[in-house]
């Protein structure tokens, strides 16, 4: 019999700790040591992350391939499969199954500004490609985050938030719907800041992932910056089960969202059914 | 190759004989309808009228196991656990007995989506190799059936390793595949008589009228992609039961689930419905296909339109689409949805749109 694409590899959880109240991180590391170090995938790929007995769910790889220590997921707690991840500690045994789907084409961002927006745990994806593009930082032009939550203790990954401000050869701007009397950045929505940043378009493409309303409003503020289809990129969300193009629930027309996507640009979703 | 004989009071006891070879699915009735069950003693298998539900369940079990898993606990450390992983158990041969054309059609559909789209399914393909189909070729249209539209016919030997065609007495049964021969290799020859009356049969086969081109069906629907209103006019019966995908021959969307049982247990794929509102709920409470409009236009959508694109048949011929006309998601809808009424509206209202 031929490999069995729903068989998951073990795992072990290596660390894990809170970024918001409801979002885990997870650092695993394959049981199987020569496996781990053949382990390759590309930036915007997932896995799929098992808790035996309840059952398997996908996740991006949010640490990039340029970092193999181990294998990051920052999970939401909102349904069985998330509620029983959450209670998962150090030394715990997960499946995994991935990389699964395409992935950011980083090759052809070479030598461009690039945008990143986020919302949410809609950093996650970006993180990857973010944390690749700073890994081969002469590869890549200016490079720009704006992120937004619902509030400061709703933003995901803080700690590196400060850092990447530090760095002095990227951009950080950082928006929350609702501020505290501590919060020393700005208030209101992400696709606002794009606005007011007035970014240009020019040799730059924008990479842009959150909840489904907040990426049509970035989309439409883009578009009004001048930004071509070409020149925007997402990154989808969807119900997934099989991961390998057989179950069927996540097409949108003829196309699999798992192995046609996750990542999209606005130009190829011009080109899908409108059902997203 | 030979024409061999099943006679009609024959038909119990050659069942018994294939169920001692392979593992048997029979067509027996159950109350109003005609379902398969594995062979079991005193079984009387019923060839009389197609079965309600599809044969595919031979293919794609309803419910299949995909892997077992077993937890075990370090009694010094109790903090400690581990998992060990097992693959399911092999396929074993079998043999569907008494399907239609359109079922046994439905194999090659099935095919496309398991076989051909991009990652094989080894459980599919092992259970394939090992899966024989014994059809019943059909004499009579019922006003449900509508194969030709999809390029079957009543009488197509695809996807069937032995054709049955009902004369007086019994089963002329023809060998479609080498592996169909060598299953009906102890049947007596068909008496001249018998041969005699399959070959008028052949002569003068049930005649299912004309069928729709159905070239324009892609473009038109995606016309009509947007336009809600058609969508809720079509579904505003509709009661999402489901019932359609689970008796489709073709229909393949799948479930997996887990099935613990204390600190071991099996992970499960089992038909789902696209039918459904769970079916594509996102945790974060979105769902791109919330309303019943939105479900049937996926149903209709990608057996008319996704599949002839993703699978073009050749130059400008009719296109290959998902569905084999069986007509069973017409037949057993409570609520009388036609999935015909729905592909001529799509290509009468999409012209214009």
């Amino acid at each position: 019999m031929s490999q069995n694409p729903y068989m998951p590899q073990l795992a072990t959880i290596i660390e894990t700790f809170d970024e918001t109240p409801d979002i885990k991180t997870f650092r695993v590391v394959l049981q199987d040591e020569a496996a781990m170090r053949a382990f390759r995938f590309e930036p915007g790929q997932v896995g799929q992350l098992s808790v035996f007995g309840t059952g398997e769910s996908t996740f991006v790889i949010c640490s990039p391939p340029t970092r193999m220590d181990y294998l990051q997921f920052s999970v939401m707690r909102v349904g069985e499969l998330t509620h029983r991840l959450h209670t998962l500690r150090e030394g715990d045994p997960v499946g995994l199954r991935g990389p699964l789907g395409n992935h950011f084409d980083y090759e052809a961002m070479k030598g461009k500004d690039i945008i990143f927006v986020g919302g949410g745990l809609g950093l996650a994806p970006l993180r990857t490609l973010l944390l690749f593009m700073l890994d081969n930082r002469a590869d890549y032009g200016k490079i720009t985050l704006i992120y937004g939550g619902r509030t400061p203790e709703h933003l995901c990954f803080k700690d590196e938030l400060k850092e990447w401000a530090e760095r002095g050869d990227m951009r950080v701007e950082l928006t929350v719907d609702n501020a505290d009397k501590n919060w020393q950045h700005r208030t209101g929505v992400v696709p606002a800041v794009l606005t007011d940043l007035n970014v240009s378009p020019e040799n730059a493409v924008a990479v842009t992932c959150g909840p489904p309303i907040m990426i049509r409003f970035t989309i439409q503020a883009l578009e009004k910056l001048g930004f071509k289809d070409e020149q925007i990129v997402t990154t989808l969300e969807r119900r997934m089960k099989c991961g390998v193009g057989l179950c069927g629930r996540c097409n949108i027309g003829e196309k699999f969202v798992c192995v046609d996507g996750p990542v999209f640009t606005q130009a190829q979703l011009k080109g899908l059914p409108q059902e997203f | 190759m030979v024409a061999r004989f099943l006679a009609h009071d024959a038909l119990t006891a050659q069942a018994a004989a294939w169920a001692r070879d392979y593992q048997l699915l029979a067509p027996v009735r159950e109350g109003q309808a005609v379902v398969y069950r594995p062979w079991a003693k005193d079984m009387h298998p019923f060839l009389g009228r197609p079965p309600t539900s599809s044969a595919k369940q031979a293919l794609l079990p309803q419910t299949e196991n995909l892997l077992t898993y077993t937890y075990r606990k370090d009694h010094a450390d109790l903090t400690k656990t581990e998992v060990f992983l097992a693959e399911p158990l092999p396929s074993e041969p079998t043999v569907v007995l008494g399907c239609r054309p359109c079922d046994a059609r439905g194999r090659k559909l099935l095919d496309r989506v398991f076989l051909e789209r991009g990652v094989k399914d080894p459980l599919y393909e092992a259970r394939r190799a090992v899966t024989l189909f014994i059809t019943v070729a059909c004499q009579r249209m019922e006003n449900t059936c509508f194969c030709h539209w999809t390029g079957g016919g009543p009488m197509s030997e695809e996807g069937s390793d032995v054709l049955l065609f009902e004369v007086a007495g019994g089963y002329v049964a023809k060998a479609a595949t080498a592996a169909g021969e060598k299953l009906i290799s102890a049947l007596p020859e068909a008496p001249q008589k018998a041969q005699e009356e399959l070959a008028a049969l052949l002569a003068s086969p049930v005649e299912p009228g004309s069928a729709p081109d159905l070239r324009q069906v892609p473009q038109r629907f995606l016309a009509l992609f947007d336009n809600m209103d058609f969508w809720m006019d079509q579904s505003a019966r509709c009661l999402s039961c489901g019932v359609c995908t689970y008796l489709c021959p073709t229909c393949s969307c799948f479930n997996i689930t887990d099935e613990n049982s204390g600190l071991k247990g099996k992970r499960l794929r089992t038909w789902d419905t696209c039918m459904s509102a769970l079916y594509t709920l996102e945790g974060s409470g979105h769902n791109p296909r919330i309303s019943r409009a939105h479900r049937l236009r996926n149903r209709v959508g990608h057996k008319f339109c996704y599949h002839p694109q993703e699978f073009p048949g050749a130059g400008d011929s009719q296109p290959e689409v998902s569905c084999t006309g069986c007509g069973r998601c017409i037949k057993s809808c409570p609520v009388s949805v036609d999935i015909r009424s729905v592909v001529l509206d799509i290509l009468e209202k999409g012209e214009n749109q």
